[in-house]
Formats: C-alpha cells, structure tokens, sequence
C-alpha cells in the first residue's frame, strides 16, 4: 500500500498527474500550470474525452507532454457542493487510476485543507489490499504504486488535517485483515493475540479463557464455545483517553467474534458457509475502532469487548434442546445451535454492565440472515432502546457512508422467543427473526442506553465502492469513531 | 354484522338482568383501578386483576355474569378497542352481551363497541355454524347515558367497521368462490352505497395495453379484471388513489409454489380487499374527500396459457419488463394498475396494498406491515394513522442497490432479482425492497406509498380485534389516512 506524502503544489516533471476538477470551474492552479506546460494539450484532451468535470467523471490522456506519462482527471461535480465523502470518493477514484504507476502527484491545490485531506484519505481506505497468501502472483498484476504525493496550497495543514484521519484509516485495515483472515489461521486464540497490538497504542488489553469463563459462569459463551477444538476467549480492551478531571462513565462497544460458524449440529448448507469466517466481523469491527480512538487520541473513556468463539458440531457440541445458564443467571433454551451470536453476546454484555457500568452500550454482530432479507447490503440494522443513541449512530453513519436503517423492537416481538422450559429460547421463528435477536439480545441489557447493529449484510461486499474495495469492509469503524468524536468526547 | 343497539344505560342493564345467563355484562376497568361494586372488587382482587387493555376477567355471580375489561389508561381509543374487543371474546357462547360505557367519551364508547363487534366477526358462509359453543352473541347493546350524543361517533365507527368486515369476507373466501369475475361482482354491488364502478376486461385491457395484468391473469379459466371504484366526495380536489392487488389465488404460476400452505394464497387478494373496504367506509361516511380505487384482479393460475419465466411484457406505462419468476406476480398487476391510476386520475396521493412478499415477514413478522414510499410526509401520515387504528406500520428503504439488481439485458427492467444471486449461497434476497424498487419506476411523480401487508392480512391466532383468520387490515387505516390529511382543500 502506498505512502501519502504532503507537498506544495509543484508540477511534477515525470510519472502520472492526478487533476481534480470541479465541473464549469476554469482551469486554475496546476491545472493551470499542466494546461500551459502542455501547450493547450490539457483543454483539448478533456474536451475530446468530453469531460465535463461531473461528479465520478473521469479520463486519461496518455503522454499528454511536459514529460508526463499520463494526466488523470477526475470531476468533482459542483465545487460548492463538495463534501467531505465527495473527496474522498475523488481520491478513490484517483489511487485507482494511478495504482499501476511507481508515483504520481495527486492535484488537491484548489481544495480546502480538510477537503484535501479528505482526497488522501480516500485514496488510503481504497489502497487497501489483502494480499498475504498469495505466492504466485504475476509481477504485472499487482499493483505498482509506492507514493502519492498531495499537492496542495497548505501542505503543513493538510498533514495535520489527515494524522487522525490516517489513525481511523489503521483501525479500518485492521479490522479488514481480521475479517479477511481465513479461519484456520484466525482462530479465537490467535484473535485475542492479535489484539495485544494495541498495547502499543496505549490500550490495556485483558484477555480471559475458558476457565475463568467458567468460574464467572458464562455458560451461553462456553456452551457455543463447547464443540470446537479452539479454545474461547474474551478481550477486554480500555482506552482511557478522557482527560483528567472529565472523567465519566465509559463507553461500551462490543463485538461478536465467531472465528467461524458451522451452524454446529443445526449445520448451514454447503454453499456459501465459507463466507462464515467473517462471522467475527463484529469483534474485527470492535477492535478497528479501538485502535483508530487510541491512534487518534480520541478524549473519551471507552471499553471495547469481544467474545471470541468458534462454532464447531462434534462429540462435545451443544444440542438443540440443550439449556444453558447465562453470566446474568437467566437460562436459555438452544432450539437451534447455528443463532450462536446472541449467546456470545449475551455473556459479554452482562459482563460489561456489571464490571464497568458503561454510559451505554454499542454492540455491533453479524447476527441474521434475515437482515439481509430486510434490507440487503447497503444498510446495517440499526435496534435501539434509546433515540438519542439510535440518532447518534445513525447520523455518524450517514456522515461516513456507513448507512444504517433503524428497525423495530416490541413485546409482540418478545413473546416470539419465550420457551416452555427456559426464560427464553434463542431463536424465535422466520418472522421477524432480525427482531427477535434483537429482543434477544435486549434481555441482556440491564437498563442501558443499548445499540445493536446487525451488520450481515454489510460486513462484506462482493463490489468495489469508491474508497471500499471489495472483500471486507470493516463497516462500523468510521461510523462509532465518527459518533465518538461528534457527541462523547471532552 | 352482528347486530348492535344504542341504549341508556339504565334500560340495557335493566334488560340484561331479566336475560339472566344469556346475557353477557362487559365493565370498562382503568388498569390499577377498582371496580364500583364490592363484589367484583373483591373478585378483581383475588384474581389479581390489573386491567391492563385487552385483558378480562370473567365473574360470575349474583348479579349475572360480568365481565371486566381492562381498558389500560382508558384515554386511547385504542385501549377501548382492545378492551370491547378482548370482553366480546368473553362473552362467547351467550346470545347477548351489553357493553357498559355510560362514563366514556362518544368516541371511546363508539370504539369500547367497535371492538366487540370486530371481534364478533366470524366468516361462517360456508358452513353450519347454528352449534357452535363458542359463538359471538348474536346481539350487543351498547348502554350510554345519552344515546342521542354516542349517534355520531357511533355512525362513523360502524362505517369503518363494515368496510373491515367487508375485506375480511373477502380474504376469506376461498379460490373457487371468489375468482376475478365473481369479484369484480361483488365489487359492483357497492354501487348501492353511492360508489361508481367500472369493470374492465378482455379485449379492453388488452387494447388499453395492460400487458402485465393480462399475462399475469391470461392462464386462468376466468381472465382478469381491473376494477375502478370511485367515491366523488364534495371537495373539487384531484382524488386520493388506493391500488389493490388482487391475486383470487395464487399458485405461483408455471414457478409453482411448493404445496405445504398453498391453502393460503386465497388471501393473495388482501390488498384489493382492504382498498374496497375502505372505499365502502368513505362512502359509508359520507368522506368529503375523492377517493378511486383501482383493484387488479386475477387469478395467477398454472395452465397452458400461462406466462413463462423469461417472457417480456409490455406494461401499461409502455416500459418492457422481463419475467424471473412468475410467482412475482403481484408487482407485475400492480404495474399496470399504478401507472394507469397516475395517468387517468393525476391523485393527489396514490398508496397500493399488496401481500407482495415473503421477504417483509422475514423483516417485519406479523406484527408491523412495511410502508415503502418516495414522500416522506405521506409515510409519516400512514405510520401516525395505522399507530392510531393497530394496524402499525414500519418504513422501509429503496436503496440504489435494489434498483441496480432490476436492470435488464433485454429488456426495460427486470421484475425481480436472479434467483440464487443473494448472499451465502444466492439465499438471502430482500425482495420486498426489490419489489418497492420495481413499483417505483410505474410511478412517475405520483406522491405515493407502497404497503406490503404479506404477513398481516390474516392471524394466526385470535386476538381481542378479530378471530384467527382476515384482518382487513388497511381499511381503518386508510379511513384515518383520509380523514387526517384528504379532507380539506389542500
């Protein structure tokens, strides 16, 4: 992935120029400086390819003179209506364009600082690539690009403006890399190991196995965690960021990490099930944010937690029928053994309240397939006891891209997932059946102000998107940081 | 209908007393609240009692049998509903029941009545119904302490009633009885009720260019049949426009259903129910405002006349639709029908019934209907009137990814998603977001909603507003609609 270096606005003399061009806006800046040092070559190359600077518009003019391999343009649309998620797409677009060059400068000079930064930050979400395991690879296929460099009229701003950007950028490739991992290398162990990287951020990171599991009794945990060969385990990590003197409760986000999801002895059909190492996306999510808060110093006191389980079916596997005991006492029938998340969630969740007394808790989980059946992909579930929380992460997530859509819960929803022998049973039928998980998990939650998105459909993406490659998406990173900073910092 | 009597209280209780146990005593209890008499105080507390709303305690006793019926705050009409309603249930089995609201509004003693006699329904056409235990009283009194000022609210109350009561009939028919053209007959003899009617078929569809409508239906023995029902109203306003689909039965088509639960599909025609019940009631009422219905009527019959998987239609609105699935029926009549209602009528608000998909039971349950839609206020205006009639609403979103999966190679647009192309393993499609997208584009600028009842129109089991069956859902809820924001001038 390429490095990001801030320049002044110079033409460069070789290699790829990337223009950003707002649509009816004349020719200014290094555009300017690439029209004359091309002899007009510029203006006429664009109207050629017609390019009127629209938004997502984009073209190529190969060996367009002064030296230079290639210009890129790339419309911006109307100038006064760019925001913040526009530049970034730009700047997606743009590492796109110029991923098989060694460099190229990116022109950002007639924008803003933040709206420069911007730019960068979207070309960075969308370098990102998982590329770990493969060995063969063709040298012409891989991409080439070793550094950008953004040119812009404030280059001492436009760094600062990106530092914390670059932070949130971290927390995002790590929660990719977890998503992506494959399961027989991201195990529950190894995921807790991996988390221990965040030490060096300044969080504390606290990781507990299935004994102390046991003592504390998180039967719900344990009872997922019983069928496979991979040990349990849950991670505990603290950033305390509020300063001295503005300390309040913390803030919760908690994550289900199911490394992979058999379904166990009620076992999913073949195709597809490899799509359920990223079952984990929730926990991936959590620690993500975590490292992009600490990356970015984030003011807050915030607790991220994660169970991490795989759900296995075997000798030793949970039955359907089988009644387990939660850490809150309360008992629950496993009608079927693959609607394994909530009971992981369960656990933590209570654990979270009593140990920490959160100001409210986030919990993000890959929980239903219904949920896709209700919305698809371009929205998370979005399930809340609270408005205010329900606005505020709705709102970070519209500002970031990261779309949620609220749905309801209810006692006539309740009463779907009452058992004859247990408190509760862990399923609740196909009707509704995101909304009974939902009220599943709100049995869960002691009075707190509680979010729960279920991001089935989002955590991974079969489509590029413009500072989204496809694969993981690490969905929920940008949106809880962005709610973070926007409402529970000091 | 059963039969209903507005009476001083003073007389109705003097009469309840001469029926001795034939007669059934329903009380109005505030939850928490104590009953008068020191007898079923004593009962209410002894049984734990709390009256919460639609919640009955049956006593009997020296002074006959009573019941109490928890009216919950006893301020929303809703609650008086609930509690008319779950007391009705008590009185099984009595020939008569006297409903007891001398202390109440007009309005909540009209709703205290509504409720019971919604309740009271029972589809008994087809069978001997003379033995049943747990019969509804046959007559129900109404005991107020100034009938005359009850008259109004009871009028308007009675109207919507029997535009339920005419939906729920309707659902309930089976599939050889009620048929496109024993419908479209049905739909005629609400001529008597001051509504115009129109029937069009055969060669007038055809020549209109319903091709959806007429491939759809084309398989069956009796072909289709769009019916207009039109309500003039007072006001010189363009009307307000429901559009029902109408499917008498629905065996899939040549993509046939599995046969478990097929029985089902004579319900396919909820929407079309709920859009003449609610006709009747503003007809009933005497609504100023100007109402149409166009009902899509047709049987979805499996045949060697009936449409393929695969085949292009020509729709009303001259766009070309490709065939996927010819269980997707619903959408496809309901093409036609929208784009001729926005074309002939120019409404000032156009809202469609359908039980269109499975997917919204999967999102939703039997608890909520989905309300699609691409005005904000409209929706707002529906969710507000189904909350105040319990008939809840739940909005849903179109998002461009549902429009994107409906792009065609041959054709305008396809009617649905490829089959298998949904996530883990091509299962998980949300087809009611899809089904909203396809609607969308026979829409033009038409302010409009969509209600994608599938889930709603029957229960599964009995609840204090109606026995397990047909709900006729929608009709109240549009008669509010209308009454809320169709009946001034602008």
């Amino acid at each position: 992935m390429p490095d990001i270096t801030f320049v002044k606005s110079a033409l460069p003399r070789s290699g790829a120029l990337v223009l950003l061009l707002a649509e009816g806006a004349p020719l200014a800046g290094l555009a300017k400086a690439a029209e004359e040092a091309t002899g007009g070559g510029l203006s006429r190359g664009l109207e050629a390819a017609k390019f009127k600077g629209s938004k997502g518009q984009s073209c190529t003019l190969w060996a367009p003179g002064a030296g230079l391999a290639k210009i890129v343009a790339i419309g911006l649309g109307k100038a006064d209506a760019l925001d913040a998620q526009g530049a970034e797409n730009a700047g997606g677009a743009a590492l796109v364009a110029v991923q098989q060059e060694r460099e190229a400068v990116l022109a950002a000079d007639g924008l803003t600082p933040a709206l420069a930064a911007s730019v960068a930050m979207g070309a960075r979400l969308r370098s990102y690539r998982f590329d770990r395991y493969r060995t063969t690879e063709k040298e012409e296929d891989k991409p080439k690009l070793e550094r950008i460099a953004l040119a812009s009229t404030e280059a001492t701003k436009t760094k600062a403006a990106f530092a914390p950007m670059q932070a949130i950028a971290d927390g995002v490739f790590l929660t990719r890399d977890l998503v992506s991992e494959p399961p027989n290398v991201l195990t529950p162990t190894e995921m807790a190991e991996r988390c221990k990287a965040l030490e060096k951020l300044g969080v504390e990171v606290d990781i507990i196995g299935p004994r102390e599991m046991k003592r504390l009794g998180f039967g719900a945990l344990l009872g997922v965690a019983q069928g496979s060969a991979q040990e349990p385990r849950m991670v505990t990590m603290k950033w305390m960021g509020a300063p001295k003197g503005k300390k309040q409760k913390p803030l919760a986000f908690i994550g289900k990490g199911v490394t992979f999801d058999t379904g166990g002895i009620s076992i999913k059909p073949a195709g597809g099930m490899e799509d359920m190492k990223w079952d984990m996306a929730g926990a991936g999510t959590v620690i993500g944010l975590m490292a992009a808060l600490a990356g970015r110093k984030a003011k807050a006191d915030v607790i991220g937690m994660v169970g991490l389980v795989e759900n296995m079916p075997s000798a030793t596997a949970q039955r359907p029928g089988d009644v387990v005991k939660s850490y809150s006492g309360q008992t629950v029938e496993v009608i079927n053994t693959d609607a394994e998340g909530r009971l992981v969630l369960a656990d933590v969740m209570w654990y979270c309240q009593e140990k920490y007394d959160p100001r409210f808790m986030v919990d993000l989980a890959t929980l239903t397939g219904a949920i896709i059946i209700a919305l698809g992909h371009e929205r998370a579930g979005l399930f809340s006891n609270d408005d205010t929380l329900a606005t505020h992460v709705k709102e970070a997530g519209s500002a970031v891209g990261e779309k949620a859509w609220r749905m309801p819960l209810g006692d006539a929803y309740d009463k779907q997932i009452k058992s004859d022998i247990a408190d509760m049973k862990n399923v609740g039928g196909r009707p509704g059946g995101s909304i009974t998980a939902a009220q599943f998990i709100q049995r869960f939650v002691n009075g707190k102000p509680w979010a729960h998105l279920d991001i089935a459909g989002t955590a991974w993406s079969s489509k590029d998107a413009p500072t989204v490659p496809k694969g993981a998406t690490a969905y929920g990173v940008r949106m809880l940081d962005r709610m973070v900073a926007d409402h529970y910092e000091c | 209908m059963t039969k209903l009597t507005l009476q001083r209280s003073a007389d109705a209780l003097r009469r309840h007393k001469a029926r001795g146990a034939n007669s059934a005593l329903i009380l109005p209890l505030i939850e928490g609240a104590a009953p008068h008499d020191p007898a079923l105080a004593a009962a209410a507390k002894a049984a734990r009692f709390t009256a919460k709303a639609g919640e009955v305690l049956a006593v009997p006793g020296a002074h006959g049998f009573t019941i109490l019926a928890g009216i919950g705050a006893g301020e929303a009409i809703s609650d008086w509903e609930a509690g008319g309603g779950a007391g009705m249930a008590a009185a099984a089995g009595r020939a008569h029941a006297v409903l007891l609201a001398d202390g109440a509004s007009p309005e909540q003693a009209a709703g205290f009545a509504a409720g019971a006699l919604l309740n009271a329904w029972r589809f008994t056409a087809l069978r001997d119904a003379s033995k049943d235990k747990d019969a509804p009283p046959a007559s129900v009194t109404l005991a107020v302490a100034s009938p005359a000022t009850v008259e109004l609210a009871w009028k308007r109350a009675v109207a919507a009633l029997r535009g339920v009561l005419l939906a729920r009939d309707l659902v309930a028919e089976p599939g050889n009885r009620l048929n496109p053209a024993s419908f479209a007959e049905r739909l005629r003899a609400l001529r008597d009720f001051g509504l115009k009617v129109e029937v069009l078929e055969g060669k007038r569809l055809t020549a209109l260019g319903m091709g959806a409508l007429c491939a759809v239906g084309g398989g069956a023995e009796h072909g289709p049949r769009l019916v207009v029902l039109h309500w003039p109203g007072k006001l010189k306003a363009a009307p307000v426009a429901f559009v029902g689909k109408g499917v008498c039965f629905d065996t899939g088509g040549i993509s046939i259903k599995p046969a478990a639960g097929m029985e089902e599909m004579r319900g396919d025609m909820a929407g079309a129910a709920a859009a003449a019940g609610a006709m009747l009631t503003l007809a009933l009422r005497q609504s100023p405002a100007p109402a149409v219905a166009v009902l899509a009527l047709a049987e979805n019959a499996i045949g060697a006349a009936s449409y393929r998987p695969g085949d292009i239609l020509r729709s009303y609105s001259g766009k070309t639709i490709e065939v996927l699935d010819t269980d997707a029926e619903g959408r496809l009549i309901l093409a036609d029908a929208l784009a001729y209602t926005a074309a002939r009528f120019k409404p000032r608000a156009m809202i469609d019934l359908a039980t269109l998909t499975g997917s919204i039971i999967t999102a939703l349950g039997h608890h909520r209907a989905g309300v699609f839609g691409n005005d904000e206020a409209l929706t707002a205006a529906l969710m507000a009137a189904g909350e105040g009639v319990a008939e809840p609403l739940w909005p849903m979103p179109i998002d461009d990814e549902h429009r994107e999966v409906l792009k065609s190679d041959i054709a305008d647009l396809r009617q649905c998603a490829l089959a298998g192309s949904g996530a883990w393993g091509g299962r998980f499609l949300p087809d009611a977001c899809h089904a909203a997208a396809f609607l969308r584009e026979f829409v033009g600028g038409t302010t409009w909603a969509h209600l994608d009842i599938a889930g709603v129109e029957a229960r599964e089991e009995a609840a204090p507003l109606g026995p397990k069956g047909a709900t006729g859902f929608g009709v109240r809820l549009l008669d509010r609609l209308v009454a809320m924001r169709f009946e001034r001038d602008t």
